[in-house]
């Protein structure tokens, strides 16, 4: 009898699993790499958090578009003075925060200077830039001023950093706004679990969706979004095959095996905004000689490096900005880049005086062989095995390279010392005005001598707003950094994710944020 | 033995101030200043020098070792463990959670180790030799060698892939407790079952059970009132060691099934260079085990009377 009752209470639970764990098809269920730290975009800057705050939770007065282009969003126009030093937006009527205040100047006003204020010690005051005011004209009129033009501001409005807060929550909340956001987005949050999942619910009072580039005009279709908190891939790999998430961004190895599956879909997106490359050290001979980086720069081969590193997802770099960053020049890459040709390297070797004679396989000049030191970031697979690649490649022209690998932490910091050659480096970035914070001298890690044209160019191009004419400045850039071999470009990787099968208009927009309200599951 | 714990109670104060100083120089070790960390996204730093200044006043990292050892002791005692580097959220509710789910699945993988490390390794002694024997000490040997993450995938992969029958994703609920529970109660108990056949083959030849026996006294009778208590002595021992392993965190368990405990915690601590979060962990994983060892220690004067610490 007693065991019966048990029996039947085991059944009972049993069922009631399956209930618990059966999908609702209303709910999308993502995957997170990592608990955020926080959810407010003024006091945040990781890649995960950016990416939950753009992409439901916040919007911004601009977007861009498939071609790159600056589009408006919460704004509905804007115009720049002649000297290109004001932006004054008009914003639309009637939209309003999650909490039902009111979106207008002044919310634009309170999320800007917030940024600006010290005491918030925001992480994204350096990419202000020369903001020095930012005003409401009228209600829905705002005008932000600066010292001098500043071409990369309309990336930061249209990335994580530019997505409006309401005022009124943000004061209520204090310290504990982060875990807590109130937006004007499609979905507003609902409850957070640190550590574990995000919980996200339909916001059934959402205005219209103004960007041109979503599908849905309307509220958007999933009731809700759950976002788990996953780190291991091949974790996440299990819970897409079990049916508990509707998509996951996945590392280039498990992809695969989603490539071909009848259950599935993928979503590849080749705008990438990343580049890794390698840097030379050129105070130190004999990279100090442009012709020696020519020649490590044709000894690369991009295609094998890509292979090992990212199974192939990813595209090879002649040019030195990524391939997804407006401004971007394939023409100026192909033609001045430095594209594998073992023997124009070994060739230019020989030119230089570095050659063989004591037949050890390893050139040497003077009596020195040429063995030198690359420096590389630790604890990713793509490195490791690009870093493996550029060895052998070195090593079939004559060249012994030694490996040396560190946690980023203490990797990037011994850059600023002397012991080193060439290093590995790998960035990502919205804006080509990267290339002026990487390679204006002296340059990220304080190597690079001055040069002058060059300098005064990456200047010009941060300060042209047009984009047409900032366009072709960037190019020119492009252009200089090659002929001088500032850096090898290698490859740029993809973004890879799998979805169900059934899951339906999963667009990633141009700056790598999901469009939510797009995703639908096809019954 | 109220001596005795009185002493062993005041021994705890020095263990915890070496712990506190221990914790105290981590924020000295690492090899990157946090403040710099939390912006390394930003490549022009000039303009964040302000930020920066702000931060490191608000971290004390301006004042010198000893008055920021001062200040961090004082906090402790208050049961402050600072603010998280990273969220900026108060690192009591960062660990609260998490810590507790660390006890929920250190003493559910306890539960199973106990249970079947026992009852295998008392079968194997009693029928030793026999298939029975030779059965469970071969899957125990293959639960030692077995890399927990690798059981760990073969369990998601059966019973939450195959058959559908657990989630794969972790939420913090029962469902979500069994396989890590059973993952590493089953590694646990490997360990344990090995243990508990060796003391009690060794109790069991000796000749107060031969005794016993004559004397007619049931078999169970015998095994579960004079081999088992006699055996138990370094049972405890090992079990008390196992106690202190799963309470400092099972990394890998916590990570393949998304069961959030500190173990997870403290790797990721060190990897976001969230210099608080990894004071905070290393403190109550320290304290944890000072704890669970006291009471290790008093249990065996009331497992074995004979063991007395008055002198």
């Amino acid at each position: 009898m007693k065991l019966q009752k048990l029996t039947q209470m085991g059944l009972a639970s049993a069922v009631a699993l399956f209930v618990a764990s059966g999908a609702n098809a209303e709910t999308l269920r993502f995957r997170l790499g990592e608990d955020p730290e926080s959810l407010y975009n003024v006091e945040t800057n990781s890649l995960t958090a950016n990416t939950v705050i753009a992409s439901y939770l916040l919007e911004r007065l601009v977007y861009f578009d498939k071609n790159g282009d600056a589009k408006p969003w919460l704004a509905e126009s804007w115009e720049l003075n002649e000297a290109q030093t004001e932006i004054t937006f008009k914003l639309r009527n009637g939209i309003t925060f999650h909490d039902g205040e009111p979106f207008n100047a002044d919310a634009v006003v309170y999320h800007f200077n917030t940024i600006l204020a010290p005491e918030s010690a925001s992480p994204h005051l350096a990419s202000m830039g020369p903001l020095t005011s930012i005003e409401a004209l009228d209600d829905l009129t705002v005008k932000f001023t600066f010292s001098e033009p500043y071409a990369p501001f309309f990336n930061e409005l249209a990335g994580a950093t530019g997505g409006f807060n309401s005022p009124k929550a943000v004061e209520a909340a204090g310290s504990g706004y982060g875990r807590a956001p109130v937006g004007t987005g499609p979905y507003m949050i609902d409850q957070w679990i640190p550590g574990t999942e995000i919980k996200f619910v339909r916001n059934d009072n959402y205005h219209e969706q103004f960007r041109g580039d979503a599908v849905n005009k309307g509220a958007p279709h999933a009731e809700e979004i759950l976002l788990s908190v996953i780190s291991e891939d091949g974790v996440a790999q299990a819970a897409l095959e079990a049916g508990e998430l509707s998509a996951s961004m996945l590392l280039s190895d498990t992809i695969a095996q989603f490539m071909d599956h009848p259950d599935f879909n993928t979503v590849i997106d080749e705008t990438a905004t990343n580049l890794m490359f390698l840097e030379f050290n050129h105070q130190k001979a004999p990279f100090d000689d442009v012709n020696m980086r020519k020649a490590i720069g044709y000894a690369i081969d991009r295609e094998s490096a890509l292979a090992a590193a990212w199974d192939g997802f990813g595209t090879a770099a002649l040019g030195p900005l990524a391939l997804g960053i407006p401004g971007f020049d394939g023409e100026v890459a192909a033609k001045y880049g430095t594209p594998y040709d073992p023997e124009k390297a070994k060739a230019i070797l020989d030119d230089l005086g570095w050659v063989d004679s004591d037949g050890d396989g390893i050139r040497d000049k003077d009596g020195k062989p040429a063995e030198f030191l690359i420096k590389g970031y630790a604890g990713y697979a793509h490195s490791s095995r690009t870093l493996q690649v550029i060895q052998a490649n070195l090593a079939q022209i004559g060249i012994n390279v030694t490996l040396e690998t560190a946690d980023w932490g203490a990797f990037y910091p011994s850059l600023l010392d002397d012991g080193w050659d060439m290093d590995l480096m790998r960035w990502t970035a919205r804006d080509a005005g990267i290339l002026g914070e990487l390679f204006r001298s002296p340059g990220h890690r304080q190597k690079l001598p001055a040069n002058a044209p060059l300098d005064d160019l990456l200047t010009r191009c941060n300060s042209t707003v047009d984009p047409a004419a900032r366009n072709e400045c960037v190019s020119e850039a492009q252009r200089m950094l090659l002929e001088n071999v500032t850096i090898v470009p290698i490859m740029s990787n993809w973004t890879v994710i799998a979805t169900q099968g059934n899951v339906k208009d999963y667009t990633i927009d141009r700056m790598g944020y999901l469009i939510p309200g797009d995703v639908r599951i096809e019954d | 033995m109220a001596n005795y714990v009185i002493r062993r109670l005041l021994m705890i104060i020095p263990i915890i101030f070496g712990i506190l100083f221990l914790t105290f120089l981590i924020k000295a070790l690492i090899p990157t200043d946090a403040v710099s960390a939390l912006f390394s996204g930003t490549v022009s730093e000039d303009k964040a020098a302000e930020a920066i200044a702000q931060i490191r006043e608000k971290y004390h990292l301006d004042l010198p070792w000893y008055r920021q050892f001062g200040i961090y002791v004082w906090d402790v005692m208050h049961l402050d463990l600072g603010e998280s580097v990273r969220t900026r959220q108060p690192v009591i509710d960062e660990i609260g959670f998490r810590y507790v789910n660390t006890l929920i699945l250190a003493f559910s993988a306890l539960i199973v180790a106990i249970v079947v490390g026992l009852v295998t390794g008392m079968l194997s002694a009693y029928f030793k030799n026999t298939w029975i024997d030779v059965t469970s000490m071969s899957v125990g040997m293959m639960g030692i060698s077995m890399p927990a993450f690798f059981l760990g995938f073969v369990l998601i992969f059966i019973f939450s892939v195959q058959l559908r029958w657990l989630p794969v994703i972790g939420r913090g609920d029962f469902q979500s407790l069994i396989l890590p529970a059973l993952t590493l109660g089953f590694i646990e108990a490997a360990a344990l079952s090995r243990v508990t056949r060796s003391s009690m083959l060794d109790v069991l030849s000796r000749e107060y059970i031969r005794t016993a026996r004559a004397k007619g006294m049931s078999e169970s009778y015998i095994l579960f009132r004079h081999a088992l208590p006699n055996a138990f002595l370094s049972i405890l021992t090992m079990i008390g060691l196992q106690i202190g392993n799963l309470l400092g965190g099972a990394f890998i368990i916590e990570v393949i099934f998304g069961w959030h405990g500190i173990g997870e915690l403290a790797v990721k601590a060190i990897q976001w260079r969230d210099f608080t979060i990894t004071q905070a962990v290393i403190l109550v994983s320290a304290g944890t085990y000072v704890f669970v060892n006291l009471i290790v220690d008093l249990l065996y004067t009331w497992v074995d009377p004979r063991i007395s610490y008055e002198e």
